[in-house]
């Protein structure tokens, strides 16, 4: 039996390898197939699939308020505005308006729309258009963060298709800011928009399908207004939730982009080489600390003024925002007309005069409960240097990590019991968006119960101005910074960039101001 | 056997009307707001209290579950508050995935099993009893993320051999190859744990019946080592692994929801995953729902499987 040159176990152990063999052959690699998508086209040209990891999926019903990553792509591809603002300055540029004039009164603007453009499904872009979609914007069900600015055009005049004539209640001074921020969309369809069936608008890419939790897929729209554009054939957005398994999908080249990494895992990714972030330089954000200023002894001026010199608003930018941002007492970025660099340095890290007036105050302090978005390694990291400064100017503070959810419901409810740790948008705009859409800032109602004559009458006056910048405009902000400076009911950080993350696959990526993703002129290479 | 049927199912039923009642309340004591999700940082106060109204949360709460229940039984599983489609359709897409994943685990699970269980009994080779012990004891301590996270940076990053994670562009059904190598490092992942747990235990007991009298009766009268191990001791040790494997059913969809988030796995897990992060209700409360009618399932199905393979629980139940 053994001296037979084939035993059974031979015959077996070979059909086995055979069958390996012949499976393996058979078979093509996962992962052979989205590389061979990737260097298929070896130089720049239309065509290619482009594909995305984002780390939030779509929530519908958020298409106007612009909050995650999954709505600012989506904006960004299937939707236009009528102006655009540049990645720096707030001088706009056409975009679906060619044109515009101001009334001679400061109370309208009037624009001329663009006549070669059409939604996806194929019908004419005219003014009925913008009317629709800045009725819709307004409408309190969406939420819009601009709202208030919509809901101060009281006449739009509609009678020229290709000319639209908007009257104000009163002089805004960011209505621009709207018109870069309002998506038109098509009022045949806007009804999907709720349910995530349908997302009609006459941007770069049509969308076609989302599949919730897995992906949202897009294609080219041949019809584009702008010629030879986009060169992308398709966009595939994978949804990606975990950060860490988003940064793997990157490095090993699955994903040509990345959004929401942490400022370290993007340091961390382009040290792997291969990868290239990209700096939202005029999307800014902000990072603060807000204060209750009903809650003792945060309702001593002394005492927030004492956290105000305590902070070490440089370490903080450079530890967790890798260096890319600038520490700040006020909110603006270097580029807007309410920037003044003697104001940003009014508050500056000085142990000695902070610890001075947690003496003024008198008494022992209360340990003061500091809450943050607990699984946002930023904001948590931001938390333990400001509990750490804290704590070197003689102020207790007692850590309060939270869910996202719950952080959200506390804000608006004005429900944080003394300070907080979040970041805000908005100040890359014209100064007065700030104070009338960024809830944390609104003169109104805002977290922290603060109001004030004072407050109220700067932000009111910056926001009814005619125009967002000049002289008088620039005596407004000035007011306004002075405003926020003297009350600190928040008391901010610094402004800092948001990155992502690309690899050398995909290039051309561009962005709007408030980070919605432009693959408008985006190619694989 | 029918008699016994009869017995477990209002059981079952009741299990399933506490649970829900216990979900819908927990769901609703637990700090967040929906509402608050939906409007997004910068909303008024007066935005959140409109969407409470318009979502019918501003309701009393057992108006709510009435509702809800009464719906449930007409087969209507309402619609998720933030997706904006309708349950039933989220959850037979995630279940279709989940399922897959899950089976897949399970079968490489029993296979694994299958093979080291008998090598656990055997116990004659020293170095392959601590190799056996080793593997089976790191299976179990390491949970499915640090598992994953491994797998992912050597087979997904440094190797590039497969994906990271996803499911593949057209669909499970699409291109068995293609979807077997996105399947791999996810059901390995979610396999191990329940593959250990279930080689200790077929192993043991099927060491203890090797140790039984009738085997050395068997071994005295001449009967092949195979014979007696096949038809006398694993014939024996299988229906109590089979409630083990069971039990471990449930254990497979509690980690499925850790490997779908590390691997992006588009199924249950990953649904009940954000609808909790995000306060989804209905979403949360039928998959909540949904597992807990699966494990009374499962158990229900072990019991009648264990009843069948071994006369004495019918009859001890009988009696």
């Amino acid at each position: 039996m053994n001296s037979h040159p084939l035993s059974r176990r031979r015959l077996l152990h070979g059909i086995g390898l055979g069958a390996a063999a012949l499976a393996a052959a058979g078979c093509e690699s996962a992962v052979g197939l989205q590389e061979r998508a990737a260097n298929a086209v070896a130089i720049p040209r239309p065509g290619g699939t482009a594909k995305l990891g984002l780390t939030l999926d779509l929530i519908p019903k958020n298409l106007f308020t612009n909050t995650g990553p999954a709505i600012t792509a989506l904006i960004g591809l299937v939707y236009d505005t009528l102006v655009r603002y540049p990645a720096r300055g707030l001088e706009p540029r056409p975009a679906l308006a060619t044109e515009w004039w101001p009334a001679p009164d400061g109370l309208g603007l009037t624009l001329k729309l663009r006549e070669d453009v059409r939604f996806h499904t194929g019908r004419t872009f005219t003014s009925a258009d913008v009317e629709f979609s800045l009725r819709t914007y307004a409408d309190p069900k969406w939420n819009g963060q601009l709202r208030s600015t919509a809901a101060a055009i009281t006449g739009i005049d509609t009678s020229r298709p290709h000319e639209v004539a908007l009257r104000f209640a009163h002089p805004l001074s960011n209505v621009f800011d709207l018109l870069d921020t309002v998506p038109i969309i098509d009022s045949e369809t806007a009804a999907g928009i709720g349910t995530g069936e349908r997302f009609v608008g006459t941007g770069p890419f049509r969308f076609v399908s989302w599949r919730p939790n897995t992906d949202l897929r897009f294609e080219r729209n041949p019809d584009y207004f702008v010629p030879e554009r986009p060169y992308l054939d398709e966009v595939q957005a994978r949804i990606i939730p975990e950060k860490s398994s988003l940064l793997s999908a990157l490095k090993a080249g699955q994903v040509h982009f990345a959004d929401a990494l942490s400022h370290r895992d993007v340091e961390s990714a382009e040290k792997y080489g291969a990868i290239t972030p990209i700096t939202l330089e005029g999307a800014e954000l902000q990072i603060y600390t807000g204060a209750n200023v009903t809650a003792p002894p945060l309702d001593d001026l002394r005492i927030r003024q004492a956290i105000a010199h305590a902070l070490d608003r440089d370490r903080i930018i450079a530890e967790v925002f890798r260096g890319t941002g600038f520490a700040s007492s006020l909110p603006w970025p270097e580029d807007s007309p309410a920037h003044d660099p003697v104001r940003a340095a009014r508050y500056v890290r000085d142990l000695p005069r902070a610890r001075s007036l947690v003496g003024q105050h008198g008494g022992p302090l209360p340990v003061i409960p500091l809450t943050y978005v607990g699984n946002d390694t930023s904001q948590s990291a931001v938390a333990q240097i400001v509990q750490s400064d804290l704590a070197a100017a003689g102020i207790r503070v007692e850590l309060d990590p939270l869910e996202n959810s719950r952080f959200t419901k506390q804000l608006i409810g004005g429900e944080f019991r003394g300070l907080w740790v979040a970041n805000h948008s908005w100040a890359q705009f014209s100064p007065s968006t700030l104070t009338v859409s960024a809830y944390p800032f609104n003169a109104r109602k805002n977290a922290s119960h603060f109001s004030s004559p004072g407050y109220t009458g700067a932000a009111t006056a910056a926001w009814q101005l005619p125009s967002a910048t000049g002289e008088r405009a620039g005596a407004a902000y000035a007011a306004l910074s002075d405003q926020l400076l003297d009350s600190l009911f928040l008391i901010e950080i610094g402004v800092y960039w948001h990155r992502w993350a690309h690899t050398s696959a995909l290039r051309g990526i561009g962005y709007r101001r408030r980070r919605e993703l432009d693959l408008t002129d985006a190619f694989l290479a | 056997m029918l008699t016994y049927v009869l017995r477990r199912v209002p059981s079952a039923l009741l299990v399933l009307l506490l649970a829900s009642m216990l979900i819908f309340l927990l769901l609703r004591l637990i700090p967040g707001d929906p509402a608050a999700t939906l409007a997004g940082p910068d909303a008024s106060p007066e935005a959140v209290a409109a969407i409470r109204g318009e979502l019918g949360l501003d309701r009393p709460v057992p108006e709510q579950y009435l509702d809800w229940l009464g719906a449930l039984l007409t087969g209507d599983l309402g619609r998720s508050y933030l997706i904006g489609g309708r349950v039933g359709d989220l959850l037979a897409d995630g279940a279709a995935n989940t399922l897959v994943l899950a089976s897949a685990s399970l079968v490489l699970a029993v296979a694994l099993a299958a093979v080291l269980g008998p090598l656990w009994a055997a116990g004659r080779n020293r170095w392959l009893d601590r190799a056996l012990t080793g593997f089976t004891t790191a299976a179990v301590a390491l949970p499915p993320y640090v598992t994953g996270v491994l797998l992912v940076l050597l087979f997904g990053v440094a190797a590039r051999l497969l994906p990271t994670g996803g499911v593949p562009p057209g669909g499970l059904a699409d291109r068995p190859d293609i979807t077997v190598q996105y399947l791999l490092m996810p059901a390995v992942c979610l396999a191990l744990p329940v593959a250990a747990v279930l080689t200790r235990f077929f192993g043991e007991s099927l060491r203890t019946e090797l140790g039984r009298d009738h085997v050395t009766t068997a071994t005295a009268a001449g009967i092949p080592r195979h014979r007696i191990v096949l038809r006398h001791a694993v014939r024996n040790a299988v229906p109590a692994s089979v409630t083990v494997l069971g039990l471990q059913v449930g254990n497979l969809l509690g980690g499925a929801v850790l490997v779908e988030a590390v691997f992006s796995w588009p199924g249950l897990g990953m649904l009940v995953q954000q609808g909790i992060d995000r306060r989804d209700y209905p979403v949360v409360q039928v998959l909540l729902l949904l597992s807990v009618a699966v494990f009374v399932l499962v158990q229900l199905c072990t019991d009648l499987v264990h009843a069948g393979l071994d006369p004495r629980v019918r009859l001890g139940s009988r009696s």
